[in-house]
């Protein structure tokens, strides 16, 4: 049995691939390979709407699309990631900060001198 | 009575509010011995607030009894003070009752504010990123050369497209050594108190140093841990490549970035510590200052227990 998170992967995969909304019943038929209950896949659906990935129309049968596309979310993620403004605490390890040129020039400088694993 | 109890803590308060930190964040030893000055640091946070609100409440509970635990008791159970309860008690009993909601507030604020944003950027990771070829790393498609990991129950370590493209196998395996290094030592735990107090207490320059400064020693304790697990010819040299290349490169890429000079200086201290190692602090050093962080600790916990001197 998939994860519930891999299963909303390989959901949004569908929808960003399809043209325009889709009902649960396609989804269904469109990840036959897996096996699922349309229950299942309704659950995976509200799971996505409640985080806000995936909104529906009031025709009937409901039919789902993606907020937003897959580039959207990843550059909506990075701008937090990079930016000031979020809260920094949170993805506590970015591996560096961000540097101006002037920076980055004293940076590689430093690298330029000889090292220190040489002399060992 | 307790006057003297109160004043101790007052000037203890004072200490490590202002030039203790101060002093610490300007000495040299830390890089040294990151660990270590991380241990510190939190010494200072945990006396500071706990002199500070010490002070106060010995202060006020005086009239009460011979010791704060006898005053408090005395307070607590409605008991009658032994002495005149002047206008100056109620004072700093209040005072003493705002910050120690505030700061334990604010640090409660922040995690739970901490844990709201790391569980959405979890479900965004979810969807847009891809098993990477290195184990426990998750791949995002951004140009921008990014690492970065979140902490938690179920920690992930994430590499940009960019990242893996512009480092070599040994650069990229030092940045992820790097990574796992801080979800392993649990950093973000250390830097949380700084992080909300430096929001609680804006007034107080020394808050935002201190916060810098740890912020800077974890970056180097994750460097000093990532190099032990490192097999190249020229580890130090390939951590700090990596350092060089993430920065140029997020730079250049057209991407907001923010507290530049603060992150700027300490990544130049990161490269030089990689580059030119500064000689490991000496053993009876380590002592002296792990001993002192326990008694900057001792020190206001005694205060308050013992009876009035």
């Amino acid at each position: 049995m998939a994860s519930l998170g891999e299963l909303e992967r390989a959901v949004m995969d569908r929808l960003w691939s399809a043209d325009g909304a889709v009902s649960a019943a396609e989804l269904r038929d469109g990840l036959a390979d897996r096996g699922l209950a349309l229950t299942t896949v309704h659950t995976v659906l509200t799971r996505l709407e409640q985080k806000g990935f995936v909104v529906h129309d009031d025709a009937r049968p409901r039919r789902f699309r993606p907020r937003a596309t897959r580039e959207e979310h990843a550059a909506e993620l990075m701008h937090e990631v990079l930016g000031s403004a979020g809260d920094r605490q949170a993805v506590l390890a970015r591996f560096v900060g961000s540097v101006d040129a002037d920076e980055a020039r004293l940076l590689r400088e430093l690298l330029a001198a000889p090292g220190p694993d040489a002399d060992r | 009575m307790l006057p003297a109890t109160a004043a101790a803590l007052a000037v203890l308060a004072a200490l490590l509010a202002w030039p203790v930190p101060v002093l610490l964040a300007r000495a040299r030893w830390p890089r040294r011995d990151p660990l270590v000055a991380l241990v510190c640091w939190q010494a200072i946070g945990l006396a500071g607030g706990l002199s500070i609100i010490g002070a106060l409440l010995v202060h006020g509970l005086a009239p009460w009894g011979h010791s704060l635990p006898e005053a408090w008791w005395h307070w607590i159970t409605r008991h009658p003070a032994e002495a005149p309860v002047r206008g100056d008690h109620w004072v700093t009993q209040t005072l003493a009752a705002v910050l120690a909601a505030e700061l334990l507030g604010v640090l409660l604020l922040s995690w739970l504010r901490t844990a709201r944003t790391r569980r959405r950027h979890r479900d965004l990771l979810e969807l847009v990123v891809q098993p990477a070829a290195v184990p426990d790393a998750r791949l995002l498609d951004h140009p921008a050369p990014v690492a970065f990991c979140i902490p938690g129950a179920k920690p992930l370590l994430v590499l940009s497209s960019g990242m893996v493209a512009e480092l070599d196998d040994g650069q990229l395996a030092a940045v992820v050594a790097h990574e796992r290094a801080h979800l392993r030592e649990h950093h973000h735990l250390l830097l949380l108190p700084f992080v909300a107090w430096e929001a609680a207490l804006p007034v107080l320059p020394a808050a935002a140093r201190a916060h810098a400064a740890v912020r800077a020693l974890v970056e180097m304790r994750a460097d000093d841990v990532a190099l032990g697990s490192l097999t190249g010819a020229a580890p130090r040299r390939t951590l700090a490549q990596a350092i060089v290349v993430a920065a140029g490169g997020a730079g250049g890429a057209g991407v907001p970035d923010g507290a530049l000079a603060v992150t700027g200086s300490a990544l130049g201290a990161r490269v030089t510590r990689l580059i030119d190692p500064p000689s490991p602090l000496p053993g009876w050093a380590r002592v002296a200052a792990l001993l002192s962080a326990g008694l900057l600790l001792l020190l206001p916990t005694a205060l308050l227990l013992l009876p009035a001197l």
